[in-house]
């Protein structure tokens, strides 16, 4: 009998799942079968079957649901001419601005807020029943005080999408640096260390894994206040094509909208995963 | 020759009943190799990071020829057991990380981390990312950025206890080594007895509740070995393991189970 072949229990054959193994305890090889992406991938097809077939049968009138084909059409009309005086690519523009605007604003309150709250207790007391009580509130509630505040100009729009991403910029910056080992803060101050240069050189870098996953948590909340932020005076801007087409019930307009507010997100999600990747490398490998 | 004393230590812990360690005293001065040997819960950690700086006493004083301890400081270098390296660094840059905090200019920094990098046995292994490295690679960077900040006293909290038995016996001549480079003294925490008995001038045994000193020993198997001597010639020696088992003793005793 070759080394190989040997096994804890003689009885049990090579091979063969006996009822004592522990089944995560082994390295399983590989299962050549279907992936769970390519599941993923079937449903969508499936999904895309059925709205096509009930199109065609007119099972719905087009006014509620209109078929594939001309959402398409209407994608390809949008992207070439325009819809309410801006072209496809100027509305995504305008919007993908606001969002960004918002988040360098999230991050400039929300990293030094977050620290507050991580390094001292005042920064706690003060800062956290604030979130809490920001956190909750939906865009749609706040809205019309922004704008009483601020006019409807770009501003308030700025400002309604980076209120929905500070909480989630803050909160995700506290948990990172209240995850700081101990013991690295401890060997920084043994090294000579001052507080300046611990938070520097130590905490910061060290929370850095969690504050870029509470950005990728903003980015997310904030592209879904855009449409929110785009009810007021907006005259650009996905959310602001996605209301105007529903006053006039051009349903297909509405539908396209949502596409495209649903793959710019999902790339959105692919880009900063690719960030977080080369950015912090170390995180969950420490 | 700077000599770090404890003079009556009791450490008592906010919102806990008794206190951790109670009226322990230490000396160690420069050149020494101190070991604080004990059951868990003895307090061993708390008197290392008394003499750190990293926690007040309740009563008594820490303190380095007569002035207090009242914060940590470079002339005191910690390593902890699990690695407190940052990942975001090189091994180099770990170790300039110290030199940094010092003031030392860059082209200097850089040299000096070469060499303190190669007295550990890692030159080659300077660029490599912290969580690319084994976990006794770690311990060395650790070390080589501890001995960067030229302390007069090193403060090891179980170096070598999350490192499996080969490379720890590996690890323990690299710090005798070290510590015959550096002339520094050192007070180390351990859980391993063949450990203490190999490294240290002098061994003090602590018991829990609240942690007090029940013995101390003189040895000097760790100066054997600096002497030139064989490092399993020294663990084959009978006195070795006469050392042991007296050890063992004084550890255990007292334990009812």
């Amino acid at each position: 009998m070759s080394v190989g072949a040997y096994t804890e229990r003689p009885g049990a054959k090579a091979g063969e799942a006996d009822r004592f193994s522990v089944p995560w305890s082994r390295p399983r090889p590989k299962r050549p079968g279907v992936s769970a992406r390519l599941i993923s991938a079937l449903t969508i097809l499936v999904l895309l079957a059925a709205w096509t077939v009930s199109a065609h049968l007119q099972l719905v009138s087009p006014v509620f649901l209109p078929s594939p084909a001309a959402v398409w059409a209407k994608f390809v009309v949008v992207a070439r001419d325009g819809f309410v005086d801006a072209t496809l690519l100027q509305h995504i523009g305008a919007s993908l601005w606001r969002v960004f605007a918002a988040l360098i604003v999230a991050i400039a309150v929300g990293v030094p807020v977050g620290l507050a709250i991580g390094i001292s207790r005042v920064g706690r007391g003060v800062f956290d029943p604030l979130l809490e009580f920001l956190r909750p509130i939906p865009p749609l509630a706040y809205l019309p005080l922004v704008v009483i505040w601020f006019g409807i100009g770009e501003p308030s729009k700025i400002l309604v999408i980076a209120i929905a991403m500070l909480a989630p910029v803050a909160l995700s910056t506290a948990a990172g640096v209240r995850g700081v080992p101990r013991e690295r803060i401890d060997a920084a101050r043994s090294l000579g260390a001052t507080r300046g240069q611990v938070i520097r050189h130590v905490v910061l870098p060290s929370a850095l894994p969690s504050i870029l996953t509470g950005l990728r948590i903003a980015l997310g909340a904030g592209w879904s206040t855009l449409v929110a932020a785009e009810l007021v005076a907006a005259t650009r801007g996905l959310g602001f094509m996605i209301q105007s087409a529903a006053q006039f019930l051009v349903t297909d307009v509405v539908v396209m909208g949502i596409l495209v507010i649903a793959t710019i997100a999902f790339a959105l999600e692919f880009v900063i995963r690719r960030v977080e990747r080369a950015l912090v490398p170390w995180a969950g490998r420490e | 020759m700077p000599h770090l004393t404890l003079d009556k230590v009791t450490v008592h812990y906010d919102g806990q009943p008794a206190p951790a360690v109670e009226r322990v005293s230490l000396d160690i001065g420069k050149g020494d190799f101190v070991v604080l040997v004990g059951r868990s819960g003895c307090g061993k950690t708390s008197l290392l990071n008394v003499a750190a700086g990293l926690v007040q006493p309740a009563r008594g004083h820490a303190a380095i020829d007569g002035r207090p301890i009242a914060a940590p400081g470079p002339d005191r270098a910690v390593v902890f057991q699990n690695d407190a390296l940052f990942p975001w660094l090189t091994a180099h840059e770990n170790v300039a990380f110290a030199l940094r905090l010092r003031g030392v200019r860059p082209k200097e920094r850089a040299r000096r981390a070469d060499q303190l990098l190669k007295l550990v046995k890692l030159d080659g292994a300077g660029d490599k990312r912290i969580w690319e490295l084994s976990g006794g690679m770690r311990q060395r960077v650790g070390l080589a950025r501890a001995l960067a900040a030229e302390p007069d006293f090193l403060l090891l909290d179980e170096p070598l206890g999350a490192l499996d038995a080969l490379t720890r016996e590996r690890m323990q001549t690299t710090l005798l080594d070290l510590w015959a480079a550096s002339r520094a003294g050192v007070l180390m925490v351990t859980h391993g007895i063949e450990e203490a008995l190999v490294l240290a001038t002098e061994i003090v045994v602590l018991a829990p509740g609240p942690g007090h000193v029940v013995r101390t020993f003189e040895t000097h198997f760790g100066r054997r070995y600096a002497a030139g001597e064989a490092i399993r010639a020294i663990k084959a020696d009978p006195a070795f393991a006469a050392a042991r088992a007296e050890l063992t003793e004084a550890i255990f005793e007292g334990e009812t189970a």
